[in-house]
């Protein structure tokens, strides 16, 4: 592990050293157009897709008088302008408005439930990460070999398998048949534990749903260690550092790995947003309390303040990922290291 | 150790150490699965079915419907009915406390009504805020319900679904639809409220102050788990202890497992007695002859339907009005019967002819209809009910219909259907409740066309038969009710502006060393398990 610390501190503070504040600010200024943007565009997409929270919220079988009392309630009598400059007007005042479901603060909704979605969606990258790179240095060994072609074909049907399908699979065996891990939930029902009888608890929970995820993250990331690796074995540097008597392991870690991996990072904060609309069938499939499920009873009872809330978490979750994706690749490759 | 070692030995110790630490001491608590995350406990301000199924146990009505749905005492112990069904006078129960230990009376009844139900509850509003004078309490434990006029179904509406009874203590003075006790919830029903964490589990404790005796199932949490089939699977590796549902393929094989029991009931309160239905819109100059909708009805085989979408659990429907409700079904009616040859010759008749056997068939002469228009139909409904509409594009293919399936999810489909009104056919499937007036006149009555949801479908106008249902939520004999919907439906199948395919059932399944499960949504307060 030596080597691996050296190295990251090494580019870390390399990166840091040359990373100027203005570059910061700058990426961060662009946040705020992004969320705006975000918010204008999903308030209207909202607004004009069909369908009627009163019915969906209140209930059924109400007279005309019910409905047009609850319309009242919720302001959506007013004309859609006036309604979306009210909105906004919270918005900037730091208010996400009301949820119609919930009669509760729509951004502590999504806030409450972010934790389970981070949990979940971070624990299956580090497992897909932590499989893929080894998968694919093994799989680039030997181009076109019987591990090569082994180790892609299982990858490529894990990430064609349907999610809701290798999940039911998953429960199937490994939950039912086994019995190592609970079907569903996030803790064990009716649970008062604290600590680390919780966190363990959870960790029980979690182990197989995130393995599921992570099997259907895989693919990209051993293809492109593997295309890397081999592209970047064959270069003279990694001759020369052959040649210079290094070991084959630092050869690999040292001088071939940090390029081979440049498209990996790149990849990683690209798929943040897919991770989490990955994390939607999961969450459902294993009654994970997670935003992606929220967002999807969002969506069928058009809860318009909740969704606009949950659209603002989960932009500015892919915002930061592609902002951290930056700084990271500045740390790999000085080459782009902006000034 | 390289890191990959390192995150699997990670995991397995993790999972070893945690598989050893789940067998606790503490007793599990009673486990049942809820489909929806209900968002908030209230349910005196919502007719949404999560909310209700979540909330039931917390609270009580005035009175309680027993297992043939027939109303009994519950925080009303006993009652009068005066002026020819006018007035209703109400004795309370004494010595009730709410959960919070505060005394039960008859204002939290005045005020429950007159701040939440005719306000907010959905169907009770549009049932009594028309017909409801006012409420009187003449003493804490004594209240009158004044009636406009003689209203028969009252005590049908009075239950923990139509009517659950709020603190008023908790509720006065702030906007019932934010106030923070509908997520810490105050009632006096069997369990009363321990924490609820969103989308993930709502635990109860038994009442030990219940009034009619603490249940002997001390701990209860309701899991909300989405998916229907984790739930299964849930239920049968030992999570979950009750199914508020079962998917029709997994019945027969629970059904088959000895730990288990399968059970089925025709639903409760406003929720029972559903006969899934096809709506035509009679504003289409395509359904306008009455001719083409039995054709329709003829060409239907509700058997098949019945075989094939419900594994055959439930009843093919003979009447409007549902066999739940005995009273007002009528039995002797003449429904069109499953006859391909009578509606084929009805089509003809009507001007729908097809040139040879196998082609759609295509319009002559008909009013309102360019020459030789093919009957292409839409048919619209929710994700669940389409299933219905397979089958029934190859039975109405049969006789040269073309039935085309248009699924809307939920909140799109009450706006396509009710409020705009755009679709051709629709599936809907109407709960006519505990009594007509809860559930059948909705579906009839030419005042509730549009743009409510689940209203009148067909936008059917018949003024008789306005009339007749008027007259018969008036008269309390239930002689000359039974005359009048007898009436109704005599009509309703002349004018044929539904097809009534088939009565439903819910199923419920839980562990057979449980016993004494009720079908109200105190389900498991009456239950006990063997250990």
């Amino acid at each position: 592990m030596q080597w691996f610390q050296q190295f990251a501190a090494f580019r870390c503070d390399s990166a840091l050293r040359q990373l100027n504040s203005r570059f910061v600010v700058r990426r961060l200024l662009q946040v705020v157009p992004t969320a705006f943007g975000i918010v204008l565009i999903g308030f209207l997409l909202v607004h004009l897709a069909p369908g009627d929270p009163v019915a969906a919220v209140a209930g059924e079988n109400g007279d005309a008088a019910y409905y047009a009392f609850m319309r009242h309630r919720f302001e959506l009598d007013k004309p859609l302008p006036q309604q979306m400059a009210t909105y906004f007007e919270r918005v900037a005042s730091g208010d996400m408005g009301t949820s119609y479901v919930h009669g509760r603060g729509s951004l502590s909704l999504v806030l409450e439930r972010v934790p389970a979605t981070l949990l979940l969606t971070g624990t299956a990258l580090v497992l897909a990460i932590a499989m893929s790179i080894p998968l694919g240095a093994f799989a680039a060994g030997r181009p076109h070999g019987a591990r090569d072609i082994g180790i892609s074909a299982i990858v490529l049907t894990l990430y064609s398998a349907p999610a809701f399908w290798l999940a039911q699979l998953g429960i199937l065996v490994v939950a039912l048949k086994l019995g190592l891990v609970p079907v569903q939930g996030m803790t064990s029902a009716g649970s008062t534990q604290t600590g680390l009888a919780r966190a363990l608890d959870v960790a029980w929970h979690l182990a197989l749903p995130a393995l599921v995820l992570a099997s259907q993250e895989m693919a990209a990331f051993v293809r492109l260690t593997r295309a890397g690796l081999i592209d970047e074995l064959r270069r003279d540097h990694v001759r020369t550092a052959r040649a210079k008597g290094l070991t084959e392991r630092l050869v690999l870690f040292r001088h071939a790995m940090p390029r081979a991996l440049l498209p990996v990072i790149t990849v990683i904060g690209a798929r943040i947003g897919q991770l989490i609309a990955g994390a939607v069938i999961i969450e459902i499939v294993f009654g994970w309390p997670g935003i992606g499920r929220l967002m999807l009873e969002a969506i069928q009872t058009r809860d318009t303040p909740l969704l606009l809330a949950l659209f603002m978490t989960i932009s500015f979750a892919v915002v930061l990922a592609n902002f951290i994706t930056d700084l990271a690749y500045g740390a790999f490759d000085p080459r782009i290291r902006v000034r | 150790m390289r890191r990959e070692q390192i995150v699997l030995l990670w995991i397995l110790v993790s999972l070893s150490v945690a598989g050893c630490t789940t067998d606790k001491s503490i007793a599990r608590p009673f486990v049942a699965a809820l489909t929806s995350d209900p968002g908030q406990l209230n349910s005196a301000i919502t007719t949404n079915g999560g909310v209700h199924t979540a909330a039931g146990v917390l609270y009580d009505g005035l009175v309680e419907l027993d297992d043939h749905l027939k109303p009994v005492p519950a925080l009303a112990t006993s009652w009068e009915i005066e002026q020819g069904g006018a007035l209703y006078r109400f004795h309370l129960r004494h010595g009730v406390r709410w959960h919070d230990g505060k005394p039960f009376t008859a204002a939290d009844v005045k005020f429950t009504f007159d701040s939440l139900l005719l306000k907010y509850h959905s169907r009770t509003r549009a049932s009594l805020s028309s017909v409801l004078l006012r409420i009187d309490t003449l003493d804490p434990y004594t209240l009158e319900f004044h009636f406009k006029r003689p209203y028969a179904p009252l005590l049908q509406q009075l239950n923990v679904e139509e009517a659950p009874i709020m603190p008023q203590h908790v509720f006065q003075g702030v906007d019932p639809l934010r106030n923070p006790a509908n997520n810490a919830p105050v009632g006096t029903g069997p369990y009363r409220f321990i924490s609820y964490s969103p989308g993930s589990e709502i635990r109860f404790a038994a009442n030990n102050d219940y009034f009619s005796g603490e249940p002997a199932i001390k701990n209860l949490s309701l899991r909300i788990i989405p998916d229907a089939s984790t739930q299964v699977i849930a239920f049968e590796a030992g999570e979950v202890d009750w199914l508020y549902g079962v998917p029709g393929p997994e019945r027969n094989r629970l059904r088959q497992d000895k730990r288990f029991r399968v059970v089925q009931y025709p639903g409760y309160s406003g929720g029972s007695n559903c006969v899934v239905t096809l709506g035509f819109n009679l504003d289409r100059p395509v359904f306008q002859d009455v001719r083409v909708r039995r054709a329709v009805a003829h060409a239907t085989n509700r058997q098949q339907v019945l075989e094939r979408v419900l594994f055959g659990e439930g009843r093919v429907a003979d009447a409007p009005i549902s066999s739940g409700i005995g009273f007002a079904h009528a039995s002797d009616l003449q429904i069109p019967a499953f006859d391909t040859a009578t509606a084929k010759t009805l089509l003809d008749q009507a001007g729908w002819r097809s040139g040879k056997p196998g082609d759609i068939r295509t319009a002559h002469h008909v009013k309102g209809i360019p020459e030789e228009t093919p009957f292409v139909v839409g048919f619209t409904g929710m994700p669940g009910q389409t299933k219905y509409g397979d089958i029934l594009r190859a039975q109405l293919r049969a006789v040269g219909l073309d039935l085309q399936v248009k699924p809307l999810e939920s909140a799109v489909f009450a706006e396509t259907v009710f409020k705009k009104r755009d679709f051709d056919t629709a599936i809907i499937s109407y709960c006519n409740g505990t009594d007509p007036e809860i559930g059948v006149r909705r579906q009839y009555v030419s005042s509730n066309i549009g743009p409510v949801p689940f209203s009148n479908t067909a936008a059917y106008r018949n003024s008789e038969v306005d009339s007749l249902f008027d007259a018969a939520s008036s008269a309390l004999d239930t002689v000359t009710r039974k005359r009048l919907y007898h009436r109704i439906q005599e009509i309703a199948v002349r004018d044929q502006p539904y097809v009534w395919l088939v009565e439903t059932l819910n199923t419920v399944a839980f562990k057979a060393r449980c016993s004494g499960f009720s079908n109200s949504p105190h389900f498991v307060a009456t239950a006990h398990c063997a250990n």
